[in-house]
């Protein structure tokens, strides 16, 4: 047998050296109650990281976990007045006047180069926000404060142009304070690209530590953090886009969380892994068909079809929306009494709806004069079939299912419906230009109606976010005095009777409100998910010293 | 050879430049704006503004002009979706490109190369038939439908490969380089398999009849009949003079990698330039479009330019003629 010549010999030592290395175990880690490393799978990720730039969620979810706000909303998610919200930044308030509200800041709160928060960054995050040239899309939430200023260093004050419920909420809720003396020589026609906003400092729980742009976002617990370490070390977010594949990452283990998992198969599968708990809770999010009563957008002409009320609420009744929620959804989404988000407090089972009746629907189709006078199942009137389109984006998997079963419901009362799939982007210019008969439109709001409620469905969001370009004068007044409502109860019954309103007019077919389901591996101990930002409080959560993983204690 | 390689060289310029001009007025005309992406609902006035600021709001003639101005600067623009320049997510992305479709070409070319030769040798009989029929079927897959079936079963099913990503981003900062880099090559496996098998479905085919016309040469049988054992005859005497073709393939793997990307980073959630540039298409990010086209462009014909450098470098009858023309 001939020896191995000496390039085999050398391939071979080469060999075994590198698999000793790549072999060689890790040296212990981390022990104790404060390790952890916590990967969250997403399905983009974050444009910028950038407060006052940015309204991504996915990017709001890492900034929310380095920079603070003053104060914010608490589980009950209530928008009104002050007594439902939780002190972060600011330790507490008090209004000097209706007008003046003053919040006195935590003095141990400091930033995570050294240096202390200051009034002064308050007042400079304020300018941020509201500055034409920054442009930040929260900018007309803060048009409600005159202005901003300083008491002393640690009291910044906030005044208001007028007396409202939700006067707090507004002060605190859109607004994350900022490192004045980082961020004050940024020009502010650099904001949007700024280097702060992909390496920033702040002083939330956790701090920045790597961004692998499309691929993996790390950040560390701070441990100084005034307000109590955070139990989990690292935090770490995976970008998957296709969200089937991140839930799948999820349940082989390749992740340990996941906040929404979309669709009902995702759910059954996840619910089938032992190493995972599931947490479900009420979601942001409501859809609708909305139909067009404008032609191309122009509100002096009214829609052919539907400028017509009583076409509508034929329609609208023409409509099995529980059985279209039952099988697209299962028993992931509620059929709103309105355009309402499940998290929203003034949810109203009472509130009065059209009925689902065909029969009825039928009688006032032949009523108006749609009959089917060929035998071809489509009604027609004057020579012109009872025929219109439905603009759906080809993005969302749930409103295509929606649009193909709306077709066939409203074909049953003589109805010819033409669907048009378009991509999201064209599917967004075309609702806003109101190029469009009908559409499949979905909204996901903030925790407060008001704000919404009036861009979407009032006058004044003409122009703006009211695509469906219905204006109804009592409807408007009904939201105004709700908005304007300082007793819950009262806010309530308000909002009740302007959905009735709106129900008897029928703008739109109010399809599916969702309820959301996170899932978490089950070492994770005190878990609690706030609807509106699934992991604000991710400071409180644990992973318990006997449940750690190596993962859990490899260091860096 | 250096005039040709000047006109070559110019004319790829040319071709970069239509692509650009072509891709710049097609996603610029396209319905759709930077502010429907499907995240977002940003209200009409903050989306005139941005729009504004970005000068999407000018004539288009006058927006190719400022960009070409710009682009001859040397600056891509800044992407209106990443809040970043343009240049820095193409520096990202394009490394992750070139780690995928280097791999794939790897596993292309020698995987292809080998069934080729091994079909060729057994010319119509069994093996060369099951094989033949077998890279058929993997030629004409689509890629994404094979990169979630290997998914499916190689990582969800039998656990033996990451459910996508680019590395493990818990443990990799925490190892040494080296288990770094192999953690990378595990989760590049799968996605360069993906692209892989699908090309080298297609080399097989081209090397095969190569092979063959090769193997009925009077050299061959010269080789035979001094009696070279079949080994050498094949892999020294054939296998040599039938590798011409390959470069041509090397050229035209090019396109087929970068287009098959978008689709395979997607899948693996593997951050280059194929998912870059589909997100930026839906997000009408039309700076990064534009720039995705140059890039992806420029690579193709600069492969292709590549490739017929190499032809007229291993093939001399080439490279007289183009020195005589």
């Amino acid at each position: 047998m001939r020896a191995p010549s000496w390039s085999v010999r050398r391939l071979v030592g080469a060999s075994v050296l590198l698999l000793a290395l790549v072999g060689c175990e890790r040296r212990p880690g981390c022990t104790g109650d404060y390790c952890g490393a916590f990967l969250i799978v997403a399905t983009a990720q974050p444009d910028v990281l950038l407060p006052p730039v940015t309204d991504l969620q996915y990017a709001r979810d890492v900034t929310d976990q380095i920079f603070l706000k003053l104060a914010d909303i608490g589980l009950s998610e209530n928008t009104i007045g002050d007594e439902d919200f939780q002190p972060l930044l600011a330790e507490r308030w008090e209004w000097d006047d209706p007008l003046t509200l003053v919040f006195h800041l935590d003095p141990r709160a400091h930033w995570q180069d050294g240096q202390p928060v200051t009034a002064a960054d308050v007042a400079f995050t304020f300018d941020i926000y509201t500055d034409s040239t920054v442009n930040s899309p929260f900018r007309s939430n803060l048009r409600t404060i005159s202005a901003v200023t300083t008491r002393d260093s640690l009291t910044p004050v906030f005044r208001f142009h007028a007396r409202y419920p939700e006067m707090f909420y507004d002060a605190v809720y859109h607004m994350r304070i900022l490192p004045a003396h980082l961020l004050r020589p940024v020009p502010r026609t650099q904001w949007r690209s700024a280097a702060f906003g992909r390496a920033p400092v702040g002083d939330g729980p956790y701090r920045f530590v790597s961004w692998k742009a499309g691929e993996s976002l790390e950040l560390a617990a701070d441990s100084a953090f005034f307000l109590g370490r955070p139990h989990i070390r690292r935090l770490i977010w995976r970008f998957t886009p296709n969200l089937d594949v991140a839930v799948k990452q999820v349940i082989a283990g390749d992740a340990d969380a996941v906040e929404v998992l979309g669709q009902p198969g995702n759910v059954k599968l996840a619910r089938a892994a032992p190493q995972l708990t599931l947490y479900p809770y009420p979601g942001a999010l409501y859809g609708f068909l909305g139909f067009n009563l404008s032609t191309g957008g122009d509100t002096t002409k009214p829609h052919p079809l539907f400028g017509d009320r009583r076409l509508r609420r034929a329609l609208a009744m023409a409509v099995d929306r529980e059985g279209l929620r039952k099988s697209v959804w299962e028993d992931l989404a509620h059929v709103p009494p309105g355009p309402l988000a499940r998290l929203w407090w003034i949810w109203d089972p009472e509130t009065r709806e059209l009925p689902y009746d065909t029969a009825q629907a039928r009688r006032m189709l032949t009523w108006l004069g749609w009959r089917d006078s060929n035998g071809d199942g489509i009604r027609d009137k004057d020579g012109q079939p009872l025929g219109f389109r439905i603009l759906v984006p080809t993005s969302s998997a749930l409103r295509l299912r929606y649009a193909r079963l709306l077709q066939e419901q409203f074909r049953l009362v003589g109805a010819d419906v033409q669907l048009d799939e378009v991509e999201f982007s064209v599917f967004n210019e075309r609702v806003q230009s109101g190029r469009f008969d009908a559409a499949l439109i979905s909204r996901n709001p903030d925790p407060t109606p008001s704000s919404s409620v009036t861009q979407v469905w009032t006058h004044a969001g003409i122009g703006g976010s009211n695509y469906v370009r219905w204006v109804n004068p009592a409807f408007d007044r009904l939201v105004e005095q709700a908005g304007a409502a300082t007793k819950r109860d009262e806010a309530k019954r308000l909002w009740r009777r302007a959905f009735e309103v709106m129900n008897d007019d029928a703008p739109a077919i109010f399809l599916f409100s969702t309820d959301n389901m996170a899932a978490v591996h089950r070492r994770v101990q005190g878990v609690v998910i706030r609807p509106d930002s699934y992991w604000a409080l991710l400071r409180t959560w644990r992973i318990p010293a006997d449940q750690l993983t190596d993962r859990d204690r490899a260091e860096r | 050879m250096t005039a040709w390689l000047v006109r070559r060289l110019a004319a790829a310029i040319a071709i970069v430049l239509a692509v650009v001009t072509i891709t710049f007025f097609l996603i610029h005309l396209a319905p759709g704006s930077p502010c429907g992406e499907s995240e977002r609902q940003l209200s009409p006035e903050v989306c005139r503004r941005l729009r504004a600021q970005f000068g999407y709001d000018r004539p288009l003639a006058v927006q190719y002009v400022k960009y070409l101005w710009a682009l001859s600067h040397g600056d891509l623009g800044e992407s209106f979706a990443l809040h970043r320049p343009v240049a820095d997510a193409l520096a990202d992305a394009i490394p992750n490109t070139l780690t995928l479709a280097g791999a794939a070409l790897l596993i292309d070319f020698v995987l292809g190369l080998a069934l080729g030769v091994y079909q060729a040798v057994r010319a119509r009989r069994f093996g060369d038939v099951v094989l033949g029929n077998v890279g058929l079927l993997f030629n004409s897959m689509p890629t994404f439908w094979l990169g979630l079936i290997l998914l499916l079963v190689f990582s969800y099913w039998r656990r033996w490969f990451p459910l996508g990503g680019m590395s493990d981003p818990v443990l990799c900062p925490t190892l040494s380089t080296l288990r770094c880099v192999a953690d990378r090559a595990w989760h590049l496996t799968l996605p360069a398999l993906t692209l892989g098998l699908v090309g080298a479905a297609g080399t097989a085919r081209y090397q095969r009849a190569a092979m063959l016309e090769v193997m009925a040469q009077d050299y061959v049988r010269t080789a035979r009949a001094k009696g070279l054992r079949e080994r050498r005859v094949v892999l020294v005497h054939a296998l040599r003079n039938a590798l011409l073709p390959f470069i041509t393939l090397f050229g035209l793997a090019f396109p087929f990698l970068l287009t098959g990307a978008v689709l395979v980073e997607t899948v693996f959630a593997w951050s280059g330039m194929g998912r870059l540039s589909v997100t930026a298409i839906f997000q009408r990010d039309y700076p990064v479009v534009t720039a995705s086209a140059l890039v992806a462009s420029g690579m193709v014909v600069l492969g292709n330019l590549l490739a017929d450098v190499l032809y007229a470098v291993a093939d001399p009858r080439i490279r007289v003629r183009s020195e005589v023309t």
